[in-house]
């Protein structure tokens, strides 16, 4: 069942790049739309199917390929790897549905969109760390070239390095995977959890370090983060909906999934100062967001904020917090993919994202109302304000955290104060005030922006009713999830010793009236 | 029926919500041809419904007691949260409370509203707010109370910023949200450490918690401080008070519920968490140091502001920071009773202020005049508010203010001058106010001054019944200290105090141009109080500067040092971007020959390192 | 002194050209098809509209003669289920603008009707109608007693409400009798429509401004034909001074924070009348003239429909398009009152009679200064 996720997108790709006559682009987007709404499809019936009971992997596959170079065809899906093989499978169809109309090189674009579809897909459910490893890297070229032909005004810069940051990422994971199955003496690169144990430290040192800097490019985490908010910027909107969105968690699934239990004994050690290294990330993203006047530099800077949260929840090593993991990395999904597809939608009506001349974009006739709304709901969801789907996500991360690295908990916390600030200065800036989209405008020049469509309003509403349901309901998510992380964190040999965790058993038949009278104070 | 209504009650902070959302065809724009007031009558209908049920629930619990509604929400691990409702005699007053004054000032809304044309996104954003709060007021779990006070943020900039077109409001909706979100941000800290530490969020479990908690004196004492950041900032009090002043550019419906009910909502809390709080001696400490500044400063403050709005604003701080004072001296009744009559008179008084503005267009004291003898349900209105802020026998202000100083004096005299203090200050603002708005000779622009129109008058009418008729229900709740407590010396000292205020304020001389002051530090004295001393200058030069410097530096840091020696060591890379470049404007050939030249080089890098 | 300082200043004057255009003749409108058609669409819709709102302030002057609690007063007295649903669901005319507008109007004050409201001879007039209607109502008399002039002021209102009424009667009828005449083929050039807007004003320039309600079968003279008000001077001047020229502040735009000092506290200097308004914000928050704009889009007539879908947005900010048509059409009626108050005449040929009139077209034209007059001389749909 799994291949026909990976089959779907593939075929899509050879249909409309083989497509025997001339395919104009509508075609082609409607033709690539067909097929992944059918991945959709799929995706949502293994979910269905999901057991819930079973904690190991399941829709598990197995066929043998390179055995002489121990690569197999291993798949299988887990609570970590399901609601990330959705949100692919939704996000794709999101940024096919809102790519232009009249995009050029219809075929070679729309059939890198589903190649890249395909080749995440396949990360997230392969099990051999050398397939892992070749849809990690598949997913890079489509990627690049999407970048580098689509992209803006400087697109080769921001596309080369991007390719040469992920190609170092991918030597570096390369490079460990060898290493663990060389020193493990293992037959194959089939993952198990057990792989390193037995490895001395230091081994298991290295080959950790190696693992955190390659995914610590790709989730990004500062100092490794310069590629984000270039290619970003660059990048069209669906690919920055898709980078974000989905591409990003490549990085943290893959430390999460292959680097936590695998090296537990290390990374405990090493937990205190990877939370660390989260709090640089949050503070450093979320400060350098405040001072970008580009709104999509702004959101990419964020996004790099706010990841640093998913690397504190996993380094925090606890049932709770590792469940905070992976919500985290769904919230951050649904946030930026939205907040990318409003910054998009503003670019593509005012031909500027400059926050020093957007102004007034909420006017109801002239501007972008519902676009504005979708704009403050997003900006909401990412700050943390409950209801939506971002408030939850952090507080599981933060009370995760909490127990295990309180003063690195507080300091992220911060992080979501600053969050609040950046984006506050960019609605205010942009969608409150008089309406104006350049610099000086005499009266006679009112911008008169063109219509915004149902096509462009529809992928954002759809987001910021997922961000309701999951923000108001999030169990419909944790419920996926927790069977596996805890079935992880019990994998775990070694476990964090929590500083300051003193949890004290639910009081039983506590009864207190609150604001005890006593005296005559109850009397006013 | 009565036992199904009790079971149902989780619906009466929901109401408003569904309100919010029938509303929607009409506040999204999505209904052209005709105009938006069924989504206004939808929202007033639900708040009516909300506190219908809510008032039957009240009757009910009066005659079976409290009872706790379990509502479950996320149990993942081993953190539990639930929106668990409690509801008491107390909590549901409070609300019943709360959802009438909403009730009143959406019937007002509608007529201060009436040339408005967003009319369904004013009227959804105060359901939206209504249901927030009476879900707060009815929490018995302090994740509920939280989860909705950060709502309620968002609420008060969306409410605040709802003029979004004009420059102020813009600058006031950030203020509000960003000063409210220090407090929130620390508030959270505090649910964290309570979530972690003793457990369960629930007020019960925390209060039994604290009895025998041992998390150390520094743990304690920023879970106290981190408790009291977040009403802090709700209820407007210093340093984070600057909001609330500048909030006053929001309409004039939201700011009679902005300074009855959302800060009523804030200190609510505070009085709930104040069993917890007292882990922290420090905390109770500041509590009072921060209530007795803010409550001087507030009161002096609001005496030198010609806004009518502000000058109310500030007042609404200086009665809160008596509140917080109450909270921290550990006399949780003082302070609900300050609290609840404070939210109906001052409520009043801005009802009363709204007419003057809609009449007027003008909220500048010096503009204003002689609307007394015209304005027959505003004048009553802002008398009746007054009087019964103020310590006036026998309306809710006196009793309420008369318990404090009886209370405090015992242990804390200073904190009971306090509160004479603030009756002065207070007494002699409303009678200067008076002065210059309801007395003397009508000025150009109060010369045609109609009465309101009657959505608006019926309200300040009615509330102005109720808080006349308040002392009577204390005495049929025997809510009145009994006579043989009467404390002759209080009662005196009270009295005394305000018709010291209001002596001065009858014989000070009052200009209508209200120039400054001719001799130095009275003008310096002058302004310092007519700028809030200066607090938002002090914000830009401490806050504000140090965030926008540190962001500064590290975005110059990003794109020098961190971007600058990667591109200084991909000095190759740039080169091979460039020929990529020229291979990209090329044919298709050139990216397949990318690609081939990609793959094959990771098999080379795969073979390379399998050897 | 100060007259040959203006003589001085009037070569240099900015705006002196146009002031030279009605003095020739011409339009303060530049004379083009695209301004015919949004003119004329605007006054055709404003016509019915205006029609609907003077219908309605006269019947609340009439009927709802100090009715506190005045539920009905939008329904004509027309209080059926029907009315009633359609008011519900708010598809009604927004006399709520009207009102408005009214308020506006009485609170600038200006005129003869401003004068009149202040003498004792109204506020006899006043005390007896009072007198009469409060006979049986103890409260009210207590309110009366203890708040003199509660009830005087809402009998000025009233009077505003019927003034208002009256005046827009007149122009609702010079509007819609241009429109048939638009329908006809009658109209094709904006001088014509200055010319039918003139005639209409100075037809009936001496109508004169009465109200009188019926209490209990008797009628109380409260405006009297005998103090003398008339159309022109009496409504008409001062209603272009405080809607064209002073307005008020909207809430949405300008802050009313004391300390910000946004508003000027001397109401003479405002500029917040049609002619000075910025169309872009309307169908926001906080922008009454958008009830205006509704109303006229839901009267719009098919041409100006059709006009209106060239554009980039088509109907989806017909208000500030209909807004901007509006304020073109007012600069018309500016122009035909201009003309009309001309102090020699428009017809004059004497040096000195020129003269004279353009020193009176100066003085307005120092007041258009800052009005959006230099913004309608582009073409309408120039920018789309």
């Amino acid at each position: 069942m799994l291949s026909a996720l990976l089959l779907i997108p593939l075929l899509g790709a050879l249909f409309v790049s083989c497509w025997p006559s001339k395919l104009a682009s509508r075609d082609a987007k409607r033709l690539s739309m067909i097929f992944l709404v059918v991945n959709l499809v799929v995706s949502l019936y293994l979910l269905i199917q999901f057991d819930l009971a079973n904690v190991g992997m399941q829709f598990v596959e197995s066929v043998p390929w390179l055995d002489e170079l121990g690569l197999g065809y291993e798949l299988g899906l887990d609570g970590l790897s399901l609601p990330l093989v959705i949100i692919n499978s939704l996000l794709s169809l999101v940024a096919v549905y809102a790519s232009d109309d009249d995009v050029r090189r219809p075929r070679l674009y729309y059939s890198l969109l589903l190649v890249i579809t395909f080749a995440v897909a396949g990360a997230f459910v392969a099990q051999n760390l050398l397939l892992f490893f070749i849809f990690y890297e598949l997913e890079l070229i489509p990627l690049y070239l999407l970048i580098a032909i689509w992209g803006g005004a400087q697109r080769g810069y921001a596309a080369t390095k991007f390719l040469i940051y992920t190609a170092i990422s991918g030597i570096l994971i390369l490079a460990s995977f060898l290493g663990l199955v060389w020193l493990s003496g293992a037959e194959s690169f089939d993952y198990s959890s057990t792989m390193a144990y037995g490895l001395p430290w230091i081994q298991q040192a290295v080959l950790l370090a190696a693992l955190l800097i390659g995914f610590g490019i790709k989730i990004p985490l500062f100092p490794l983060h310069t590629w984000l908010p270039d290619a970003h910027v660059q990048a069209s909107t669906p690919i920055s909906v898709l980078l974000a969105g989905v591409l990003l968690k490549l990085g943290t699934y893959g430390l999460f999934r292959f680097g936590v239990v695998t090296f537990s004994e290390v990374w405990v050690d090493l937990a205190p100062y990877l939370a660390w290294w989260a709090v640089a990330s949050v503070l450093y993203g979320s400060l350098a967001a405040i001072a970008q006047t580009d709104m999509k530099k702004m959101v990419a800077y964020s996004s790099v904020g706010h990841m640093g949260y998913v690397l504190l929840a996993a380094a925090s090593s606890n049932p709770l917090s590792f469940v905070g993991t992976v919500f985290q990395m769904v919230s951050h999904g649904f946030i930026s993919a939205l907040l990318f597809l409003v910054v998009g939608v503003v670019y593509k009506k005012t031909g500027t994202r400059d926050l020093k001349v957007l102004r007034g974009l909420l006017n109801p006739e002239r501007g972008m109302p519902l676009i504005g709304s979708a704009m403050v709901l997003a900006v909401m969801a990412s700050a943390g304000i409950p209801g939506m789907v971002g408030f939850i996500s952090e507080f599981i991360v933060y009370r995760g955290s909490f127990v295990s690295f309180a003063p690195q908990t507080l300091l992220c916390l911060l992080g979501s104060g600053l969050t609040a600030v950046y984006f506050l200065l960019l609605v205010n800036r942009a969608f409150f005030g008089r309406l104006a989209t350049s610099e000086d405008q005499a009266v006679e020049q009112d911008p008169v922006l063109p219509v915004v469509t149902l096509q462009d309003r529809l992928p954002a509403l759809l987001l910021v009713g997922l961000l309701f349901v999951f923000g108001l309901s999030p169990s419909w998510m944790t419920r996926w999830i927790e069977p596996t992380t805890t079935a992880m964190y019990e994998a775990m040999p070694i476990k964090l010793e929590l500083s300051s965790y003193s949890a004290s058993e639910p009081l039983a038949n506590a009864s207190t009236d609150i604001a005890t009278c006593s005296d005559g104070d109850c009397a006013l | 029926m009565m036992q199904s209504l009790i079971e149902l009650s989780w619906l009466i902070p929901i109401y408003g919500f569904i309100g919010v959302i029938l509303s929607l065809p009409w506040s999204t724009g999505m209904v052209q041809r005709t105009g938006s007031r069924p989504a206004v009558y939808i929202n007033i209908f639900m708040t009516a419904i909300a506190f219908l049920h809510g008032t039957v629930v009240f009757m009910g619990i009066w005659n079976v007691g409290a009872v706790q509604l379990e509502v479950p929400w996320l149990q993942v691990a081993d953190l539990s949260l639930s929106f668990d409702l409690d509801l008491s005699v107390l909590n549901l007053g409070v609300m019943e409370l709360s959802t009438g004054l909403s009730l009143l000032a959406q019937i007002y809304g509608l007529g201060y509203m009436e040339k408005e044309w967003a009319l369904a996104r004013f009227f959804s954003l105060l359901g939206f707010f209504e249901g927030a709060v009476n879900g707060v007021l009815l929490s018995g779990s302090f994740f509920l109370a939280y989860f909705l006070l950060e709502t309620l943020t968002l609420s008060t900039y969306l409410i605040v910023g709802f003029w979004y077109a004009q420059p102020l409001v813009v600058k006031a909706a950030r203020d509000a949200f960003l000063t409210k979100r220090v407090g929130d941000i620390l508030l959270l800290m505090g649910v964290l450490g309570l979530a972690s530490w003793a457990g369960d969020l629930h007020y019960n479990e925390m209060y039994e918690w604290v009895k025998t908690a041992d998390i150390g004196p520094l743990a304690s004492s920023l879970l106290g401080l981190a408790l009291i950041a977040g009403p802090t900032g709700k209820c407007a009090q210093f340093p984070l008070h600057l909001w609330l002043d500048e909030a006053m550019e929001g309409p004039s419906p939201a700011s009679i519920l902005r300074n009855s009910v959302v800060v009523t909502c804030g200190a609510y809390v505070l009085i709930k968490l104040q069993p917890i709080v007292v882990i922290s001696p420090l905390a109770l400490t500041a509590l009072i140091a921060i209530g007795t500044t803010t409550a001087i400063g507030a009161s002096l403050v609001s005496i030198a502001q010609v806004d009518l709005k502000r000058t109310l604003s500030y007042s609404t701080s200086a009665y809160i920071g008596l509140v917080f004072v109450a909270v921290g001296a550990e006399w949780p009744g003082v302070a609900l009773g300050l609290l609840l009559t404070h939210a109906v008179a001052k409520a009043l008084m801005f009802m009363s202020t709204g007419a003057i503005i809609n009449n007027t267009s003008c909220q500048d004291m010096t503009e204003l005049g002689g609307i007394g003898s015209r304005m027959p349900a505003t004048t009553i209105a802002f008398v009746v508010g007054g009087a019964g802020l103020v310590g006036v026998l026998p309306l809710g202000g006196f009793w309420a203010l008369q318990l404090g100083v009886d209370f405090l004096h015992r242990e804390h005299p200073l904190l009971s001058g306090v509160f004479l203090l603030v009756n002065a200050l207070t007494v002699f603002n409303l009678v200067r106010i008076f002065r210059l708005v309801f007395l003397g000779d009508p000025t150009p622009k109060t010369r045609r001054s109609p009465e309101a129109n009657w959505l608006m008058a019926t309200p300040m009418i009615g509330l102005s019944i109720f808080v006349l008729v308040l002392p009577v229900a204390f005495v049929r709740m025997s809510l009145l200290p009994p006579l043989r407590y009467w404390n002759p010396w209080v009662f005196g000292a009270l009295i005394l105090s305000g018709l010291i205020g209001l002596g001065l304020g009858c014989t000070v001389t009052l200009s209508h141009s209200l120039l400054r002051s001719t001799q130095r530090p009275m003008r310096v004295l002058q302004d310092l109080l007519a700028n809030d001393f200066y607090t938002e200058q002090l914000y830009r030069v401490t806050v504000v500067f140090l965030v926008s410097q540190f962001s500064r530096i590290v975005s110059w840091f990003d794109r020098y040092v961190v971007d600058g020696a990667v591109n200084l060591v991909g000095m190759a890379s740039l080169m091979s971007g460039e020929g990529l470049k020229y291979s990209i404007s090329g044919q298709s050939q050139g990216y397949i020959l990318t690609i081939v030249v990609g793959v094959s080089l990771l098999g080379f890098l795969m073979t390379w390192a399998m050897w | 002194m100060t007259q040959t300082m203006h003589s001085k200043l009037n070569n240099v004057h900015p705006f002196a050209h146009y002031a030279e255009r009605i003095l020739s003749g011409e339009t303060l409108l530049p004379d083009t098809p695209e301004n015919v058609i949004e003119v004329m669409g605007a006054l055709d819709s404003y016509g019915i509209v205006l029609d609907f709102y003077s219908i309605n302030l006269n019947h609340v002057a009439d009927t709802q003669f100090l009715n506190l609690f005045p539920i009905f007063k939008y329904f004509d007295g027309e209080i059926n289920p029907a009315r009633m649903w359609r008011h519900f669901w708010h598809d009604r005319i927004n006399y709520e603008y009207a009102e408005y507008t009214m308020k506006a109007m009485m609170w600038h004050g200006g005129g003869g009707l401003d004068a009149y409201l202040d003498t004792d001879e109204f506020r006899a007039n006043c005390e007896a109608a009072i007198a009469a209607k409060i006979k049986y109502n103890p409260v009210l008399q207590v309110f009366h007693r203890v708040f003199p002039e509660f009830l005087i002021e809402q009998i000025r209102q009233l009077c505003y409400y019927s003034g208002l009424g009256q005046f827009w009667r007149v122009m609702s009828d010079i509007f819609t009798s241009l429109a048939a005449r638009y329908r006809k083929g009658e109209i094709e050039h904006i001088a014509q429509i200055v010319e039918h807007v003139k005639d209409g004003l100075v037809a009936d320039a001496a109508r004169p401004i009465t109200y009188s309600v019926n209490i209990g079968g008797k009628m109380y003279d409260i405006l009297p034909a005998s103090a003398g008000l008339t159309f022109l001077v009496d409504t008409a001047i001062p209603y272009v001074e405080s809607i064209f020229f002073r307005g008020g502040p909207f809430l949405g735009t300008v802050s009313y924070n004391a300390q910000a000092q946004q508003i000027s506290p001397d109401q003479s200097r405002f500029t917040y009348g049609a002619l000075y308004a910025d169309p872009l914000p309307i169908g926001g928050s906080g922008i009454p003239p958008t009830l205006l704009m509704q109303d006229m889009f839901r009267h719009m007539p098919d041409y100006m429909e059709e006009y209106y879908m060239q554009t980039v947005r088509q109907l989806g900010d017909v208000r500030v398009k209909i807004c901007a048509s509006f304020q073109r059409s007012m600069f018309c009626v500016t122009n035909a009152a201009l003309v009309g108050l001309l102090p020699k005449g428009a017809g004059a040929t004497e040096p000195d009679d020129i003269q004279a009139n353009r020193e009176f077209l100066m003085v307005w034209m120092d007041r258009l200064a800052t009005s959006q007059l230099e913004a309608v001389q582009t073409n309408p749909l120039g920018s789309d």
